[in-house]
């Protein structure tokens, strides 16, 4: 090793780096289901935060919530992301069948008068557009232990809350614009984060997460998720 | 892998089968580098953080994709350093990186006379001025090779590039930095 890299090594020993965060700690929090109580609790906390929050410093990350296959994060500023139209970046589209085939497991949709196209995202991911009204609405569903998602809202600005599906966990999201990153378990992590600007619910239905993203009220959107057979 | 526990494949084992405290154990053994690794790169402290939780939370998600017997290591890093380089790419900015107190030296550290403590600062200096001015390809290999200690095959992994270019990268990055300080004395 030549003398410059000896004293680069010995400049790397004395370098201040910021205190180390307990990662640990948290990735325990974010990974561990947690029981229904504890989410409501955990909202009433965020409520009270929100109430109290003095503006400092940035920290990352304020809070989570989880549900299977699905992380919220509150944190102070967003990533970047693109902006996303509907079908845009949702996947290939293919027919039902196909999609099931692919995915492994059947699809919940409304009663519908025609079979709708899907669009499969990697295999494991799929969306299809349903319209309330003249309102276009994206279903998303997928299994929690081939993708998950990463939401991120920003601050106390954002209404998360827990919420139940018939008799399932999930999360209403409503506020101002949110990001969404996608990431795959195949290791490549093949992610895209997208901006999303309408609101969103979340939930789980045996080992599959379902997602619901519009300009629908909470009473219409979870009317909706009701109605998926 | 100066850091690796002799049981990890078997923490891997157990974090792939849903024990999240053998997960918590292997975050706790390789935040502190994944850490640091994340704040030479995204460059400043904010964005570390953030890209090293996100990193860990992509890694456990990912853990059954995860080759067994494989080193945990590199591939935390990969993970972790990809989160931290996107996040400078469209942050933009970077905080100047400072030499930690003089008072606090830690366990073990020689205790230098107040002359040679002053000119090794001095020296330190020069050289952290020197390398903040390379260019950010140069400037972050000589960051994990060097500064962090990575192996060449964890700065490859770091940095998202093969190993020859690792070493090309640094011969290349060494040679500027030489003259940058020639051209100071």
């Amino acid at each position: 090793m030549s003398d410059l890299e000896q004293r680069l090594q010995a400049l790397g020993r004395e370098l201040a780096f910021p205190p180390e965060p307990d990662l640990a700690a948290r990735t325990q929090r974010v990974a561990r289901p947690l029981p229904w109580r504890w989410v409501v609790l955990a909202a009433a906390a965020v409520a009270l935060a929100a109430a109290f929050a003095v503006p400092s410093a940035r920290t990352s990350i304020l809070r989570f919530f989880h549900i299977r296959g699905a992380t919220i994060e509150r944190v102070e500023i967003l990533p970047p992301a693109q902006e996303r139209s509907s079908a845009d970046g949702l996947g290939r589209r293919v027919s039902l069948t196909e999609a099931q085939r692919r995915l492994g497991f059947r699809l919940l949709l409304p009663p519908l008068a025609v079979e709708p196209p899907v669009h499969l995202l990697e295999g494991a991911l799929a969306t299809v557009i349903l319209r309330v009204g003249t309102t276009p609405v994206l279903l998303s569903e997928y299994h929690a232990q081939r993708y998950a998602l990463l939401k991120k809202v920003v601050g106390n600005r954002a209404v998360v809350e827990p919420i139940r599906v018939d008799g399932e966990p999930g999360l209403w999201v409503e506020g101002p614009p949110h990001t969404l990153t996608y990431f795959s378990e195949d290791g490549s992590f093949r992610e895209r984060t997208v901006k999303i600007t309408g609101n969103v619910l979340l939930w789980t239905h045996g080992g599959v997460t379902l997602r619901l993203e519009g300009a629908l009220p909470r009473a219409e959107a979870l009317r909706l998720a009701r109605r998926l057979r | 892998m100066v850091d690796r526990p002799l049981d990890e494949a078997e923490l891997v084992e157990r974090a792939r089968r849903g024990d999240l405290e053998a997960w918590e154990t292997l975050v706790r053994t390789y935040q502190g580098i994944a850490f640091r690794t994340a704040y030479l790169l995204a460059g400043n402290g904010a964005d570390a953080e953030e890209a090293a939780q996100d990193g860990f939370v992509k890694a456990q998600r990912a853990l059954r994709s995860f080759r067994r017997g494989a080193p945990l290591r590199p591939w935390l890093l990969r993970i972790v350093a990809n989160e931290a380089r996107n996040r400078r790419r469209s942050a933009g900015r970077r905080e100047r990186l400072t030499l930690r107190a003089v008072d606090e030296l830690r366990p073990g550290d020689a205790v230098p006379s107040p002359e040679a403590a002053l000119l090794l600062r001095e020296e330190h200096e020069r050289l952290l001025a020197a390398l903040e001015r390379l260019p950010d390809d140069h400037r972050d290999a000589i960051a994990c090779r060097f500064l962090l200690e990575l192996s060449e095959e964890e700065t490859a992994e770091a940095l998202g590039i093969r190993r020859g270019t690792v070493k090309s990268r640094l011969a290349r990055a060494l040679a500027r930095l030489r003259e940058s300080l020639e051209g100071e004395a």
